[in-house]
């Protein structure tokens, strides 16, 4: 079969493919895990994820390709329960590429690789024929520390569902400069290393953590109900989204729930750690509109049911489809 | 205003059938929830308003064929892209090379045809008469910026004849959710024949929740009274928006139309007007409708006739991913709204 | 497929008019309706296609009490 758009849209497809091919073909244990990185035994557990970086166009208001390869590595690790470390970056650029606009870029990494405390420390360059286009892929590799073990199956009956902050930020800043519709949403492209940090600190019983991209909250959510074989309930009066992205969602007949992000995250935590877990989110640079957004209602059946502003109830489904290509 | 949530869930009066007819209210009854708030003996019952979903096989044909012509580009919604014809979705061909390309406004047409005048631009043009109204704006414009190579396919449809079908061959209809943004442009009088002729009431209906349920309400309150009412007055005037219809007759003049599940209903169409036929890129005749998968239930759930969750295949051989049928490929498709919105399941 | 958004008419400029969407900027075309700025209207498949009227509370509420009473 042919590879379609679907197949990279974060959603179903990814997941079917990735399970059919690269799953099969690798046969290995920890990869099955599929959590967002592969915590591993070596000195102390290491943390190795990563993730290429294809985005147009390669400056968007709020951040460019470069901060986000940074920040897309450096989550996936943190979402993991590791301390982020280490990057590894490989650039495969077309020809026609622009050397100001790879300088541009080479500062923006190395700017948000200080402020999320890592190192970038090896890297590749190749050139293909094509016409200006540049591709990023990140390595990262983390340490786990003793204790901390966090997965999407260890959801548990009670937990409360926390969502860092606004959806659907990234997504729409990216497809405004497409559809030109003019507005001022930027995307949130940020390293979730402070959020993240205040919660252990102050001992949060995190049971998972994902970081918000594409495929949306409906995509994350339902992997973890599948994984831990539980129901989780959202209320919908509470899951924040900005004036503006709602305004842009309407007009394109998008939902929130189903659109990236590339600096929010979701935790699901015990449940009597969610107001101090809320409060260290809301304290850090990024996370000032967090909210519990749910909980994990029962265990048993697998399933993410939402309730409307109006006392509705409907199913979320990950998303289906194609979803919209190019926004990361 | 009252608070009709209460009545609705404790209602236990005579069993009330109400039919939306509108994709758009099917989508948004789905997406707030609200079939899981009314009382058992309330059912809701969708319709045939998903103009992609009613729209036979034979006109994706055509528009397969057109993309794959050179020198031609097909123009479309996203909904109908991922819809089964004969043999291919537009995505289909798409991925086999053809030229198809996604808008998200007809206006969009006119820019990409002015700037490619070497390619003949072909919009894929369904609807109701909301969307045609929208078609007729794209002619004059094109019309007077001298704008030569668009051209419409057209597979549009208008609500009351088929409205009228439902209750004539099917029947058991206590009430109709009106639609809104048809009203927008009919006006609300249309309902009036219908409502006397079946004895039923017709509520039109914004598209927020709140709305929806008051239509409900309504509609279980005026049960059995031939009564036509206007919940969305702040867009919907009695006499809708004249100066709309009058681009649409400019334009179009009623055909007869098929549809799936239906066959062809005398009048329950629009064409392009043989003055305006250089516009017209060949939607004559586009009748068939062939099962795109043998067994596929599409056309009975379109009636009313069964639910989704009647159809054998809903939510196992037929799901949003792997979808059988345009019911549950478009989004405003009542298979796809009922499993989105867990309503096929307890 | 008769989606359609409310928005407010911030100018006009012969057949198009520039519609706010709570802070997103879109191009409509407004040959169907006649608008002016500060217009709150519906926009379908970009086409203005009516002016949203404010005052609608009062026949509402006559219809609700018709409603109770049957």
């Amino acid at each position: 079969m042919k590879i379609t758009m679907a197949h990279g849209s974060g959603g179903e497809s990814t997941s079917e493919l990735i399970a059919d091919i690269f799953e099969k073909s690798f046969n290995d244990p920890v990869l099955s895990k599929m959590e967002d990185s592969a915590v591993l035994p070596g000195a102390g557990r290491i943390a190795v994820t990563t993730d290429s970086f294809v985005v147009t166009p390669l400056f968007f208001p709020g951040g460019d390709i470069g901060r986000l390869c940074v920040c897309g590595t450096v989550n996936d690790l943190l979402m993991s329960g590791a301390d982020p470390e280490y990057l590894t970056c490989g650039f495969i650029l077309e020809e026609g590429a622009d050397t100001e606009d790879l300088r541009k870029i080479a500062v923006s990494m190395s700017r948000t690789a200080r402020e999320a405390g890592v190192r970038i420390v090896a890297g590749d360059t190749k050139v293909v024929e094509g016409s200006g286009g540049v591709y990023i892929n990140t390595a990262g590799v983390g340490f786990v520390p003793d204790g901390i073990n966090v997965g999407a199956s260890n959801c548990r009956e009670g937990d409360a569902v926390l969502l860092s902050g606004s959806l659907g930020d990234h997504h729409a800043a990216i497809l405004s400069k497409r559809m030109g519709i003019e507005n001022t949403i930027v995307s949130d492209c940020a390293p979730l290393v402070g959020m993240v940090d205040a919660m252990k600190r102050s001992g949060v019983r995190i049971h998972a953590m994902r970081d918000v991209t594409r495929g949306g909250l409906a995509t994350i959510l339902n992997e973890f109900a599948s994984a831990a074989v539980c129901r989780i309930g959202l209320d919908e009066s509470k899951i924040p989204v900005s004036p503006q992205v709602r305004g842009f969602c309407g007009i394109l007949g998008l939902d929130p729930l189903d659109m990236g992000n590339e600096g929010k995250m979701v935790a699901v935590v015990a449940p009597e750690d969610a107001e101090r877990a809320v409060g260290c989110m809301r304290k850090s640079r990024y996370g000032k509109n967090a909210a519990v957004i749910g909980r994990v209602e029962a265990e048993g059946e697998s399933a993410v049911l939402l309730k409307t502003p109006i006392g509705g109830t409907r199913v979320v489904g990950p998303l289906y489809g194609e979803g919209l290509p190019r926004i990361c | 205003m009252t608070d009709v949530r209460p009545f609705l869930k404790n209602y236990d009066g005579p069993p009330v059938r109400l039919m939306e007819v509108c994709g758009t209210h099917t989508a948004a009854i789905s997406k707030n929830g609200i079939a899981r708030m009314l009382s058992p003996a309330i059912r809701l019952i969708s319709g045939p308003g998903c103009p992609v979903c009613v729209t036979v096989t034979a006109y994706i044909d055509r528009l397969v064929e057109l993309s794959l012509r050179p020198g031609t580009v097909v123009l479309t919604f996203g909904d109908l892209m991922r819809v089964p014809g004969g043999r291919m979705s537009l995505n289909d061909a798409k991925a086999a090379g053809g030229n198809v390309r996604m808008v998200y406004s007809p206006m969009d047409a006119l820019r990409l045809a002015e700037s490619d005048p070497k390619n003949t631009y072909v919009f894929a043009a369904v609807g109701f008469e909301t969307t045609s109204a929208v078609y007729a704006a794209l002619l004059e414009d094109a019309e007077s910026e001298r704008i030569g190579n668009l051209k419409l396919l057209t597979s549009l449809k208008i609500m009351p004849p088929v409205i009228d079908w439902v209750c004539r061959n099917q029947g058991g209809v206590d009430g109709f959710i009106a639609p809104g943004h048809v009203s927008v442009i009919t006006g609300c009088k249309i309902y009036q024949p219908l409502a006397e002729r079946y004895g039923i009431p017709f509520v039109v209906a914004g598209f927020e929740g709140g709305q929806l349920l008051d239509a409900i309400y309504a509609l279980v309150k005026l049960r059995g009274r031939p009564r036509v009412m206007n919940l969305y007055p702040s867009a919907v005037r009695e006499n809708g928006n004249e100066e709309a219809r009058r681009a649409i007759r400019r334009y179009f003049e009623p055909c007869a139309a098929a549809w799936r599940g239906m066959g062809t209903i005398p009048g329950s169409g629009l064409m392009l007007r043989k003055e305006y036929s250089r516009f017209d890129a060949g939607s004559a005749g586009l009748d068939e409708d062939c099962n795109f998968s043998p067994g596929c239930l599409c056309a009975k759930v379109l009636t009313g006739a069964i639910s989704p969750a009647d159809c054998p295949r809903f939510g196992r051989l037929c799901t949003p991913q792997t979808p059988q049928g345009a019911c549950m490929v478009s989004q405003e498709g009542s298979c796809y709204n009922y499993y989105i919105s867990g309503r096929g399941s307890k | 497929m008769c989606v359609a958004l409310p928005g407010k008419v911030l100018k006009i400029d012969g057949r198009r008019a520039t519609v706010d969407f709570s802070g997103n900027t879109v191009e409509a075309d407004a040959g169907l309706v006649p608008v002016k700025p500060g217009d709150n209207v519906l926009v379908h498949a970009g086409c203005i296609l009516q002016v949203l009227s404010q005052n609608e509370n009062d026949s509402l509420r006559s219809l609700f009490r018709e409603l109770e009473e049957l």
